[in-house]
């Protein structure tokens, strides 16, 4: 028989036998053809999600590699696994030798400097940051705003004397609350208006320490900010986009709020939670009334009416009155309690109440704490532990376009390379020889935790002899004191100003390197760790994907997930395949028998096992592999939803993911479930190349 | 067994003659807080230095005001230059911190560390034991080679106080404060502060010495490692400036 005849032979038997046998090779092909959809599915979301958070991370902060101490005790991790300001990644002392190292390197397009450092932003509450804006506008001459500003400060008190009066009828202690009763009748008394008017510095002392307690605490908000060549940033990270404002001018000291940031921090919580409601339940669909956790946000909105009303100035508040008298048909009731009931929320009057308050209510409040044109103050504890703090001027805000809902990527806030030094704490030699000169006038004695009593008690302490001391007149202020005050406080309203060679000559915690490929990634981080070494630099590099941190690290888990639910699914297979060709082996005994009877060679015998799984593999594999294809197709059209989940929008790069299919994952797919079936196959094969034909003739007797 | 009898019978009567009656305690604290406080103005030259494991010094240097009989007290840091111009301002039960390079105020909490350092405001104002804590009597202890007092002190209700809980060993040869420890209301131990030594300076408008630490000793319970040294170079009973204890008078030396 010839090679061709053969092999026809052998197609035909293999489709007679599957024919023959069509249940099993029904249920051992279609789990064939799962396997195989899974496995191109699986390679076609992992190829789409990798690409995706490539994006993400690499378009963002971090650029295609980071460079940072060799030496560092804990890794790089730009988006977590631990807040980088609280992780010790060492610091670069200057960025000019790391850039002279690799800006000439073939496949380098940029390096940035950087350096992250967590900072804290105090939100004082209304009355506080009136009585803040009333003291400025004393210290600038400005009777008018002052003035202004006092009848803000009225109609606060007079809340404030609202609340308190329902507090009486709740509380023990009602001499307490008589004492701040009588705060607001002092404070509410014309007489009071008139010592404003003659020494506004000592009504404002009495404002800040008699009433302003009684207002309670303000909030304090964690900042994560980014320190780093604003304009070459904005140039290399494709994903930043300006929605607001401008950028910081070339030298200029400033930041960029993230819109993520600002909506979740900055914002009037009120706003910000009316928000959150519309966007749930007009937006998205849901219902207060089947939804626990919106149906409790809701819930908490009344109780926050002060932050409207304290916020609205005295005429404000008036047409606020009157306006909400008529939207709500109250016409007796006073703000306080409009305001509770029109924060009162359900689902049919949502809608309404959002789009009055955008109307009515957000133009005469602060809507954000920072705004635009005005300087943010930004306090950090630095390296050492001291807090430092710094105003900043906020030029825009900006978004990572396709992160916009992401609060991994919306946590960064991006702040000029000098600013984030002073926050970090970053000393000069002068300053440190400044403070060597201070300890080693006073020098103390190291003395220990574990040994302090027998130090500090032991036998040479004379605890009982005071020491009689001749009182000494000083004067604190001769010398360079009063100057150095004076320094400190030019610093708040200087327009700080720095040249490129002061970015370049000052310490940074990482360098991101943007190259010109992405394909190049591999050879570049060998030529970029071959360059830091040859300048002799103590640094090392990462590619983006290690310098992430944890959320680096979700593409494993994800393959890791994803490879043992196939693995599994493969193995039934297998385990089925083979129990099945055995059983058909045992079935067709007598005729094996016949065939090594009338000829058959036992090569003949296994290759007609391994071509029936063969053919079955293949339509198997080819059935998968195509509706693995089209259901990617599909949801490359519609996208897959990350379900609002950060980590899934971030890995996403957007709220939906849109992936694709190759014909190499196609193939791929095919290939492995031929292997797979081959493998179940062998021993089966094996079985029936050893009937011997007297089987059959024992048979057919 | 007659012996061991004998033991316990004199040990009870050591502690019987030891223990202070709660008049006698009170009055020991109000004899430690009388000392240090001064009928006119006070302002002292203090140096402030924490260490910290793995970290660079703090050092500061500061003036501390404190007018006694109002309950004022004002520091003022004046070294490092980066440093000038910062200050707190003790006013009422506010405690409120200027930061001239922003040109801003802000409050700040009982536990405030000043400057960053584990020293607290309580560290430099005016001793009030007497009148925030009820004392009760722990035991006679040793504290190195001194035999002390030690008293568990508890905050009064109402009291605005940075621990509800202090212990307290003092001299009982001098009345001199020697250690403190301070606990959180969950009895978790935060600070212990050491006084090796005390000076005295005469006021005049007072008529009697008025006592001060020569250096204090601050060891951080939380933060393992982490110790602050606070040393009183200098004490000046002067009059001060009748508007000195202001936000006005901290914001004109910077303008």
């Amino acid at each position: 028989m010839t090679g061709s005849a053969s092999l026809r032979l052998l197609a035909v038997l293999a489709l007679r036998n599957l024919w023959t046998h069509r249940a099993k090779s029904l249920v051992v092909g279609a789990l064939m053809a799962l396997g195989t959809f899974l496995l191109v599915l699986g390679n076609s979301l992992l190829a789409s999600v990798e690409v995706g958070m490539e994006r993400s991370i690499t378009g963002s902060i971090a650029g295609h590699m980071q460079v940072y101490d060799k030496h560092a005790k804990d890794e790089l991790a730009l988006f977590g696994g631990g807040m980088m300001a609280s992780d010790d990644i060492g610091q670069i002392s200057s960025f000019a030798p790391v850039k002279a190292a690799l800006k000439d390197l073939p496949d380098v397009q940029a390096v940035v400097p950087m350096g992250i450092t967590m900072a804290t932003v105090a939100l004082p509450g209304e009355l506080e940051l009136t009585l803040t804006r009333m003291r400025e506008a004393t210290h600038q001459g400005d009777a008018t705003s002052r003035t202004r500003l006092f009848a803000q400060v009225l109609q606060i008190v007079a809340q404030m004397k609202k609340d308190t009066q329902h507090t009486l009828s709740l509380t023990s202690d009602v001499a307490r609350v008589e004492q701040d009763v009588a705060i607001f009748d002092h404070v509410t008394a014309p007489e009071f208006t008139l010592f404003l008017e003659r020494t506004p510095l000592e009504a404002l002392e009495y404002l800040d320490t008699k009433l302003a307690p009684l207002a309670g605490d303000g909030r304090t908000a964690y900042m994560r900010v980014l320190g780093t060549d604003l304009d070459q940033f904005t140039k290399e990270f494709d994903r930043f986009v300006l929605i607001e404002g401008q950028l910081v001018p070339q030298g200029k000291s400033g930041m960029l709020l993230s819109r993520r940031y600002r909506d979740e921090f900055l914002k009037n919580p009120v706003a910000r939670d009316l928000d959150k409601l519309y966007d749930a339940v007009v937006v998205q669909g849901h219902r207060l009334a089947y939804d626990a956790k919106l149906r409790d946000q809701a819930r908490r909105l009344p109780a926050q009416y002060a932050r409207i009303t304290y916020d609205v100035s005295a005429e404000a508040a008036a047409k606020l009155e009157a306006a909400l008298k008529a939207e709500l048909k109250l016409p007796d009731a006073n703000l306080a309690d409009l305001m509770k009931a029109f924060l009162t929320i359900d689902d049919n009057n949502l809608a309404a109440r959002h789009a009055f308050f955008e109307a009515q209510i957000v133009p005469n409040i602060r809507e954000y704490t920072a705004e635009i044109g005005k300087p943010l103050t930004l306090r950090s504890f630095t390296k050492s532990g001291y807090l430092k703090a710094v105003n900043v001027p906020i030029y825009g805000v900006f978004d990572f376009k396709g992160l916009e809902s992401s609060d991994l990527a919306g946590g960064q806030n991006l702040i000029d390379l000098p600013t984030f030094r002073e926050l970090f704490g970053a000393m000069s030699e002068a300053q440190r020889a400044e403070l060597a000169a201070v300890k080693a006038r006073v020098a103390t004695r190291d003395v220990g935790r574990d040994d302090a009593e027998a130090a500090l008690f032991g036998d040479a302490a004379d605890i009982q002899g005071v020491q009689a001391q001749a009182a000494v007149g000083f004067d604190e202020f001769s010398g360079e004191a009063l100057g150095d005050i004076k320094k400190a406080a030019e610093a708040a309203t200087a327009d700080r100003r720095f040249t490129a060679v002061d970015i370049d000559n000052g310490l940074v915690l990482t360098a991101a390197v943007v190259l010109k490929s992405r394909d190049r990634l591999v050879p570049a981080l060998q030529a970029v760790q071959g360059a830091l070494d040859q300048a002799k630099l103590e640094l090392k590099v990462v590619d983006w994907q290690k310098a992430a941190g944890l959320v680096g690290q979700v593409i494993w888990v994800i393959r890791g997930i994803l490879y043992v639910a196939i693995g599994i699914i493969f193995l039934v297979a297998l385990f089925i395949i083979h129990n099945s060709m055995v059983i058909a082996t045992i079935d067709r005994t007598s005729e094996l028998g016949t065939m090594r009877a009338i000829g058959a060679q036992r090569l003949f015998v296994v290759t007609m096992f391994i071509a029936e799984t063969l053919v079955l593999g293949l339509i198997a594999g080819i059935v998968g592999s195509a509706l693995a294809g089209l259901f990617v197709g599909y949801l490359g059209q519609v996208g897959l939803s990350a379900g609002g989940v950060d980590v899934l929008v971030f890995v996403f790069s957007g709220p939906r993911l849109y992936p694709s299919v190759s014909l190499m994952h196609q193939l791929a797919g095919v290939a492995t479930i031929v292997v797979v079936s081959l493998i179940a196959t062998f021993y089966p094969a094996l079985l029936a190349n050893s009937v011997p034909p007297v089987v059959a003739m024992q048979a057919k007797e | 067994m007659m012996v061991s009898g004998l033991a316990i019978v004199l040990g009870l009567v050591q502690v019987a003659q030891a223990a202070l009656s709660k008049e006698e305690m009170v009055k020991l604290l109000a004899t430690i807080d009388d000392r240090q406080t001064n009928g006119g103005d006070y302002k002292t030259l203090a140096y402030i230095e924490q260490k910290q494991h793995g970290k660079d010094d703090l050092l500061y240097e500061a003036v501390v005001y404190r007018r006694d009989a109002d309950d004022k007290l004002m520091i003022l840091f004046l070294k490092p230059k980066a440093e000038a111009g910062k200050g707190y301002l003790r006013l009422d039960k506010n405690l409120f911190m200027y930061d001239p390079s922003v040109g801003k105020w802000e409050r700040r909490t009982e536990r405030e560390r000043i400057g960053g350092t584990g020293s607290q405001r309580n560290d430099f104002d005016e001793s009030r034991l007497a009148i925030e804590f009820d004392p009760a009597y722990v035991a006679e202890e040793k504290l190195g080679k001194f035999a002390v007092h030690h008293l568990k002190l508890t905050a009064k209700p109402g009291v605005d106080v940075a621990y509800p809980v202090v212990e307290l060993w003092i001299d009982p040869a001098s009345g001199n404060a020697l250690k403190q420890q301070e606990r959180a209301l969950s009895g978790k131990l935060m600070r212990t502060v050491y006084w090796p030594a005390w000076n005295k300076v005469f006021s005049p408008s007072k008529g009697a010495d008025v006592y001060y630490p020569k250096e204090i000793r601050i060891f951080d319970e939380i933060e393992k490692g982490t110790s602050t040294t606070v040393v009183l170079q200098k004490v000046d009973l002067s009059a001060l400036d009748p508007n000195i204890f202001t936000k006005a008078w901290l914001e004109s030396k910077s303008r």
